[in-house]
């Protein structure tokens, strides 16, 4: 009988969000809401990627759709997600609408549920049919110029080198300073730390004629016998002396004792990657292997060439298959839609607050805010930030990172313009934070709002 | 009504104080309310405008929270979902979707109240033929005169079947007809027992189906009651003859001056202009059938003929 009656509930609970939900995409899609929408998304599909020139490669087209056309893209959904969810509440509660709508018997959060359902349905729509109007550019692009294999969209597991993580490297200088009592005055332990964390993401190494560095890799997947593996390395050397940089890289895998030696002598492109058949690795078990060692050593003349300078942790990678690159398209769109719903959760919650007017600005400037603070954060030096008339400044931004970092690292196009596969913890970790966890915070702090607020003025 | 029902709506000194931006006090809408409507009641909400009347009932509706006092609706509070589910409401103004239809507008709200997909069809259905707006039941509320939009608000509030219905100017925009027929809604659904609490400027609205009034000034209630005993005059009597003429009228006046030894008056009473109205619409070559009449269960044909011209009317006082 509990179990009737709960289902009960629960089924009129499901109506009336249902009913909201429907009343939201009906109001968008004869209000000229979406058509207008629709033709800027189409623009920026279609046209787009016909105005932005590119080098004249498929990597640099694959760019353009890529990055370009998909962030513009995501860029305009963005925007109309956020000022859509600002009016959801805010107009309906000028309009005094929401009277009708208040005095039955809905709960605050079933209406705020509908009103998000239906962004995030809408939005779904939006990124499906954009997504799929830049696939299919890909292939008829891919058709008509008669791309090689080796220069279609792919999409692969990317295995970094085994290091240590960048707090533990930061510790790890920090205690050397120590020892050696050479601490920079004036600041204490806290930021000293933060400060080496962050250069440790972006530390240069060199590896000088003559030298060699060795990185070990362990598989997330295990590479299995009739399968290639990709070494990639992204460097920087300096201009003049590039074309007298060579070397040899050395592939093995730790588990079969095999290597494979690939010399190299085309350093121009700042980018080498070369494919080795898992065969090369001798008597692979079923099970596959996971375990490999790559290593470099720079075989250019000491005195007529130069270093070359890598950052370990991104710019040494090994390329496994990942599946099919359209999946990976549809993991990209799941990342953005993810935010999207976020963003949605933040417009309803002004919504509620304030006027539409208001909303908007208020939703617009913390937009700004968000993109100037992360950006002040990772470009504001130490020095700079002590003194006494950047404190604030630097002190707003670094919430504002704080606050919405877990929301924006997942970075899609990249990984999907870079051929690697979206993997399975950013895709859980921006769905969890963004599409779930964020948007129940705002949910909880909206509906007190909405319980509160009194939804009739004085006429 | 007796007075044994069981309040379906209570307040007790309630009051409302409108505040700006900074919180200062603007206006006291209402002040110190004690009102009581009982169960089956039709209750009528009088006032000049800015007499707190609409105030009074959007705290009643839990739309707008009372600075002091207590509100009991239903035995709840006014922002209790169950109360609520029992409650419908026609605002002054309907506040429609303006693209939605009538149709969508009444499937919209039933999905509100919980209904399954079936019984909201079925119900809506049932509304827009009672409101007569069957032929209008899939184009855009937006292009609506403003009768047809209270139409469509009328059937929204009635959409749950409740318990309690609350009626904010509920004629207003509508031509005699439709005045004349959610008049007669109103004391139907009064029969079957629904609690009825309703404003309107018409008096006259009020005056035909209200069972008690009261009426508010400046937020403070001036006079509550059954409106026959607000209305009463003790110390006159009134007697109505039909077919009377005038030597005869004359003999009963001069006979009645002389038992009394006061002045009596002799009038010819005048059909009001409403049921002139009604009557002139129901000889213009049609019969009409009130579109309400399906959901009232019985046919109403169109009003009685007025009286004759040699009626009279004697209030003596």
């Amino acid at each position: 009988m509990p179990s009737k009656l709960l289902h009960r509930f629960f089924a009129a609970s499901a109506r009336r969000i249902g009913g909201v939900a429907v009343l939201a995409v009906r109001a968008a899609l004869r209000t000229r809401t979406v058509a207008a929408l629709l033709v800027l998304l189409a623009a920026c599909v279609l046209v787009l990627p016909g105005v932005v020139k590119g080098d004249g490669t498929p990597e640099g087209e694959l760019h353009i759709l890529l990055t370009y056309t998909l962030s513009f893209a995501f860029g305009i959904l963005c925007l109309a997600t956020l000022w859509a969810a600002c009016a959801l509440f805010a107009a309906e509660i000028d309009s005094a609408r929401i009277q009708l709508s208040a005095v039955k018997p809905v709960r605050a959060v079933e209406f705020w549920v509908g009103k998000w359902l239906a962004l995030l349905v809408m939005n779904a729509v939006a990124l499906l049919v954009v997504y799929a109007g830049v696939y299919a550019q890909v292939h008829w692009r891919m058709y008509r110029d008669g791309w090689e294999v080796i220069e279609r969209p792919v999409s692969r597991h990317v295995a970094r080198p085994l290091l240590p993580t960048p707090r533990e490297e930061a510790r790890e200088i920090f205690a050397d300073l120590q020892a050696r009592d050479q601490l920079p005055s004036g600041y204490s332990e806290r930021t000293i730390l933060r400060v080496l964390e962050q250069k440790a993401h972006e530390k240069y190494s060199e590896i000088p004629p003559g030298g060699r560095q060795a990185w070990r890799f362990q598989l997330r997947r295990p590479l299995h016998i009739g399968e290639v593996i990709a070494a990639r390395m992204r460097f920087e050397t300096e201009y003049n002396t590039r074309t007298q940089v060579s070397g040899i890289c050395r592939l093995s895998c730790v588990e079969t004792g095999r290597a494979v030696e690939v010399p190299l002598d085309d350093f121009t492109l700042k980018e080498i990657e070369f494919v080795v058949d898992a065969r090369a690795f001798g008597q692979i078990p079923t099970e596959g292997v996971r375990a490999f060692e790559l290593s470099f050593m720079h075989t250019g003349d000491p005195k007529r060439a130069a270093g070359l300078l890598l950052r370990f942790r991104k710019d040494v990678a090994l390329l496994t298959p990942g599946g099919s690159f359209w999946m990976n398209m549809l993991r990209a769109a799941a990342v953005h839609w993810s935010v999207l719903a976020l963003l949605a959760a933040f417009g309803l919650a002004l919504s509620v607050c304030f006027s539409l007017p208001v909303a908007a600005f208020v939703a617009t400037m913390l937009l700004v805010l968000t993109m100037v603070g992360n950006s002040v954060v990772q470009v504001v030096s130490e020095e700079d930030a002590q003194k006494w008339r950047n404190r604030a400044g630097v002190l707003v931004s670094r919430v504002v990172h704080s606050a919405t970092r877990r929301a924006l690292q997942a970075k899609p196009l990249a990984a999907l313009t870079n051929g690697e596969r979206i993997d399975t913890d950013m895709l859980r970790t921006s769905l969890g934070w963004n599409a779930l966890l964020f948007p129940l915070l705002l949910a909880a702090a909206s509906c007190a709002v909405l319980r509160r607020r009194e939804l009739a003025d004085t006429e | 009504m007796p007075a044994s029902k069981s309040p379906v709506i209570e307040t007790r000194g309630l009051r409302k104080v409108f505040r700006d931006f900074w919180r200062r006090p603007t206006v006291e809408a209402v002040k110190g309310l004690d009102l009581t409507i009982n169960d089956g009641e039709v209750f009528g909400l009088l006032g000049p405008n800015g007499s707190g009347k609409s105030t009074t009932i959007k705290m009643l509706l839990g739309l707008l929270r009372p600075t002091a006092g207590t509100i009991r609706v239903l035995d709840s509070a006014p922002d209790d979902t169950h109360a609520k589910a029992c409650i419908g409401y026609l605002p002054e103004v309907s506040h429609l979707h303006t693209f939605l239809t009538p149709r969508e507008t009444l499937m919209y709200y039933a999905s509100l109240f919980g209904l399954s997909r079936a019984q909201a069809v079925q119900r809506t259905r049932e509304l827009l033929a009672m409101v007569d707006l069957e032929h209008a039941a899939d184009r855009a509320v937006g292009g609506f005169s403003k009768g047809m939009a209270r139409r469509v608000g009328l059937a929204q509030a009635l959409v749950n079947a409740p318990r309690l219905l609350i009626l904010d100017e509920p004629t207003s925009g509508l031509d005699p007809i439709g005045s004349r027929e959610v008049k007669d809604l109103v004391c139907a659904l009064a029969k079957g027992g629904v609690t009825v609490l309703m404003t309107s400027h018409l008096l006259a609205d009020v005056e035909d189906v209200c069972d008690r009034v009261a009426i508010l000034d400046r937020g403070v209630l001036c006079a509550e009651g059954k409106i026959a005993d607000l209305l009463r005059q003790p110390d006159a009597v009134r007697f109505e003859v039909e077919g009377l003429d005038e030597p005869d009228a004359a003999a009963v006046r001069a006979e009645l001056e002389a038992r009394t030894g006061r002045r009596v008056r002799q009038e010819y009473p005048a059909m009001s202009l409403e049921r002139y109205f009604l009557q002139v619409v129901a000889q213009d070559g049609q019969q009409r059938t009130f579109a309400m009449a399906p959901f009232l269960g019985a046919t109403l044909s169109a009003p009685e003929t007025a009286p004759t011209p040699t009626s009279n009317s004697l209030p003596m006082t």
